[in-house]
């Protein structure tokens, strides 16, 4: 046996050897065979590589000698070789490298033989999927673009034979258009060519030319994703049979009897859906319902699929469906409601549930399993992620057995998806309440805190930051976990998205705990760490860090006392005067709002530290400052702030201090004109004549101690 | 529902309703030569086109290649098939792991069908043990496969031994074999994957057990001649059961 794979292993060496021949004949038989090995078979073509094949190949291609015969062997080994599931990238790279690349566009050129035209399109098709071919290309694009376009707007022929196979020139031409767009740059690159109205004449094609139909419809999608002026051209651009446009024609295809044209018009419709440039009613009444269909059938798929049979091209089309779905709902209720309404909740849960079913067993694909599950929980994340009834539908479908199988699965990305899904989901408080607390969410939740993904550790604490409010039952249970521990040490990691929900998980930690609670809390994170926070350069940082030093302060004298603590009065009150006295940027709001309440909550709470609060001159003037923010809540909470200063009062142990630097600091005609203005919003109107008590009596007498 | 609770429709009632159904003869001609093209009948398809004056957008040139690929699986020459759909259309094997998986595992039952074991055993480790590896799908199948190898079939198709793994052994295996790869060719070609008039015959049938449970009716019993039954013939005929009838009408 070995010395049968010896034998057959020189054989294929013999082969490659004889590419070098100068025999044209012995080159075309030498190619004819490598083609016919490598085609389907992922060992044929990691041994030819292993043989140095790519070089080979490359010099047959690059060479003026080669016969068009050849050529098209040639060409067909290079595409084979790039569609490798594990050395496609490499080959990919090497063939670019060598410039094959250059070598297959000039093969486009017109007047060149119309099957080496076919092939090279092939190819070129199949090197485009790796992100190493252009990179190693030498600048083809150009090249490349200008004769794809010349193919595309040249058309296809009526019946004849030629007609025929030029359709299949065509459909390969625009699937080149879709690969080339990867980037923004290239976008604008491919459009600025003019090929849109080429690819929206494609459209008006007869259905029977299903397979052109869809790839127009990729080509479209792949230029609009995430360019909001490309889909603001798109949907300006009239025709595409059928009248109405691109977007109309979207519309329409997505009722298309193959499931290849439908999913690729959802993915146009759903791009221009979210640049806004598609009609809300069409997206929410066809688009959707035609997206969770294709979810809910991937075995009807595969029957319909104009590309390779049986149950992968359904399985493909299912998972992009369901990719397609997540991003059209993507922070759009209206769309989610629409989502719900057709039933995706139902049909995502279910595909959970057929991926975990096939992944069982001796025979499972493991990988197919990670695709299918990670697209499927990011997709129902999203869908529930902002309705209420949206998220009480997932957990009657099933959802949370589902997540938390997955909490525990191999593949990282699946772990983060689950836990995503599982984030939105327990944004309800009713959930948080009662189906979380049963489903064993928070062990395995605790535990990936701890994961050696990034990824997972940040959305893990995502999670429990939602999980873990002051109204959820878990909190108790979360802390004997250790959960205290593990948050502190991730306020150290690496990856800034896992620090800052760390602690922003703390923050929500010392929201009405008691004080047993709320010192742990503070001696686990350690307040100076959290005052240093605060002024730290990295704003969700700054935001979380005042945002915990509020709670901290909101409850007891106690907590006010752990705040002023690290530093001692004078450092601190010159900090929040700091934090208070920022300008009222939308960028920084949040930390200005948590700055004035924890000002608030100290004067409040703490009789030992409210004169001094109350006479901090620049810390009270930025208060005062903010009173007449246009930001209501900004406003809001400079005045209660103002409020609980001025409600000092004589009798108190600021003996009226603090009214009396406000009415210096002239607050009372600020409060006035504030009054006056008819645009004021009622929220803020409120606070302003609740403050207005204060300042309606006689100057408070001088103070005790100052006399 | 017993019988006299059915609904009677007479011959000439479902006649008469059968009339009002506009069917443009146009669209059975398009029936008729779908199946043709998809079934390979390409000189048949080119003399119906011919005479019914129906053009097809359909390169008749194309069916000659396919029938050729088809012609070689059903001789069990799949090598040669596949050497010719690489040459067709490189990118179907590539990217269709269950057909090439299937085109090899035929490749692999011609060998033992040969008698020649040691090469199907080499062949199965080189070629197909990997490919099931990458496609872990594809394993059962592989599986099933492998235990041709185990069995002694000697040449034949059944035997005691593993009928269901023998039935792979059947010519209609190859037939099996040659269908998916046309509808593959069919399908890179925009082309349907099957013809629609065998689905219409079946939907026939199965219409037709619906509307037994409901009514009688001028029934189909044959669908090679296609008459119709008359229901009134049948109900006159004294003492007989169903059997009885069928074969009357058969008759």
């Amino acid at each position: 046996m070995a010395d049968t794979a010896a034998a057959s292993g020189a054989e294929h060496s013999n082969y490659v050897a004889q590419l070098g021949s100068s025999d044209p004949e012995e080159v075309y038989g030498a190619l004819r065979t490598i083609k016919n090995s490598v085609i389907g078979s992922s060992t044929k073509k990691a041994l030819y590589m292993r043989l140095d094949v790519v070089a080979a190949v490359s010099a047959v291609l690059t060479s003026a000698q080669t016969s068009v015969a050849s050529r098209i062997q040639a060409t067909a080994i290079v595409g084979s070789l790039a569609r490798s599931r594990s050395a496609g990238a490499a080959a990919a790279g090497g063939l670019a490298a060598r410039g094959v690349v250059a070598a297959l566009v000039r093969q486009l050129s017109a007047g060149t033989d119309a099957r080496l035209v076919e092939a090279s399109e092939r190819a070129l098709h199949a090197l485009l999927a790796h992100s190493e071919t252009l990179a190693a290309g030498g600048g083809a694009e150009d090249a490349l673009v200008a004769q794809v376009l010349g193919i595309i707007g040249g058309g296809a022929g009526g019946d004849s034979q030629a007609g025929a196979r030029a359709v299949i020139r065509l459909e390969l031409a625009v699937l080149i258009v879709a690969r080339l767009c990867v980037s923004e740059a290239r976008q604008y690159m491919v459009a600025n060519t003019g090929v849109i109205d080429a690819l929206v004449r494609q459209l008006g094609r007869s259905p029977a030319h299903v397979r052109l139909q869809a790839a127009t419809l990729q080509a479209l999608a792949a230029l609009s994703y995430e360019n909001a002026e490309i889909c603001a051209a798109l949907a300006e651009v009239g025709g595409g049979g059928g009248g109405g446009g691109v977007a109309a024609a979207a519309v329409r295809l997505a009722r298309a009897d193959d499931a290849l044209v439908r999913l690729h018009a959802c993915r146009v419709a759903a791009n221009l859906s979210r640049m806004r440039a598609l009609a809300a009613g069409d997206v929410q009444a066809v688009v959707v319902p035609a997206l969770v269909r294709l979810v809910r059938a991937p075995a009807a798929a595969a029957a319909a699929g104009a590309g390779a049979a049986g149950a992968d091209v359904g399985a493909d089309v299912g998972v992009e469906a369901v990719q397609a779905l997540g991003y059209v709902c993507h922070e759009d209720a209206d769309v989610q409601a629409a989502a719900r309404a057709a039933g995706a909740i139902d049909a995502l849960v279910g595909r959970l549930a057929a991926a975990w079913a096939a992944a069982q067993g001796d025979f499972g694909d493991a990988a197919r399993f990670a695709r299918e599950a990670r697209a499927a929980f990011l997709a129902l994340g999203t869908v529930v992620s902002t309705n209420e009834e949206s998220r009480r539908a997932a957990v009657d479908a099933g959802a949370f057995a589902h997540i938390v199988r997955a909490l525990g699965h191999g593949d990282a990305g699946v772990r983060a998806a689950a836990c995503l899904c599982a984030r939105y989901i327990v944004r309800s408080v009713a959930i948080c309440r009662t189906h979380a607390a049963d489903a064993g969410l928070l062990r395995p939740l605790v535990g990936l805190l701890r994961d050696a993904s990034s990824d997972v550790q940040a959305t893990a604490a995502a999670t429990l930051v939602n999980l873990l409010s002051d109204f959820s039952p878990l909190r108790a249970d979360a802390l004997r976990l250790g959960l205290l521990p593990t948050l502190a040490a991730l306020l150290d990691a690496a990856a800034p998205a896992v620090r800052r929900n760390a602690l922003w998980a703390v923050r929500n930690l010392l929201v009405n705990v008691d004080d047993a609670t709320r010192a742990a809390v503070v001696e686990a994170v350690g307040m100076a760490r959290l005052l240093a926070l605060s002024e730290g350069a990295d704003a969700a940082m700054r935001e979380h860090a005042v945002g915990a030093l509020r709670n901290v302060a909101a409850d007891s004298a106690a907590g006010c006392d752990a705040v002023f603590a690290a530093r001692g009065p004078a450092a601190t009150l010159a900090l929040l005067a700091a934090l208070a006295a920022r300008p009222d940027a939308p960028a920084d709001r949040a930390v200005l709002v948590h700055a004035l309440y924890l000002a608030n909550n100290i004067v409040v709470r703490s009789d030992a530290h409210r004169a001094a609060v109350a006479a901090h001159v620049p810390l009270v003037q930025a208060v005062v400052a903010h009173v007449a923010s246009r930001a209501p809540e900004v406003a809001v909470a400079a005045l209660w702030c103002v409020s609980s200063v001025a409600a000092g009062g004589a009798g108190d142990a600021g003996g009226g201090a603090g009214l009396r630097l406000l009415r210096r600091l002239g607050v009372a005609q600020v409060l006035a004109r504030l009054l006056a203005d008819p645009a004021l919003p009622l929220e803020v109107q409120d606070r302003v004549k609740g403050c207005m008590d204060y300042f309606g009596g006689a100057e408070p007498g001088p103070d005790a101690a100052s006399a | 529902m017993t019988a006299s609770s059915k609904q009677n429709i007479s011959l000439d009632e479902w006649e008469g309703k059968m009339s009002e159904v506009p069917i443009a003869k146009s669209d059975l001609n398009q029936l008729i030569m779908n199946y043709l093209i998809i079934e390979g009948y390409k000189d048949a398809a080119e003399k119906f086109s011919e005479e019914s004056g129906l053009k097809t957008k359909v390169d008749l040139g194309s069916i000659e290649e396919r029938m050729q690929i088809r012609f070689a699986v059903q001789s069990g020459d799949i090598k040669g098939a596949i050497e010719r759909v690489n040459d067709l259309n490189p990118d179907i094997l590539d990217t269709d792991p269950r057909l090439y998986f299937h085109l090899q595992q035929q490749h692999l039952i011609e060998l033992i069908r040969l008698g020649r074991a040691e090469e199907a055993l080499e062949f199965a480790q080189e070629e197909l043990a990997p490919h099931g590896e990458e496609h872990p799908e594809l394993l059962r199948e592989l599986e099933k496969t492998m235990a041709l190898l185990a069995f002694d079939f000697g040449g034949s198709s059944g035997g005691s031994n593993g009928v269901a793994v023998g039935g792979l052994l059947d010519f209609a295996h190859r037939q099996k074999t040659a269908n998916e790869l046309n509808a593959a060719l069919l399908a890179a070609h925009s082309q349907p994957r099957e013809p629609k008039l065998p689905a219409l015959l079946q939907l026939l049938a199965w219409t037709q057990e619906q509307l037994d449970e409901k009514a009688t009716y001028p029934r189909i019993n044959n669908i090679v001649s296609a008459v119709l039954s008359d229901p009134a013939a049948e109900h006159s005929t004294p003492g007989t059961g169903a059997g009885a009838s069928a074969s009357a009408s058969t008759a």
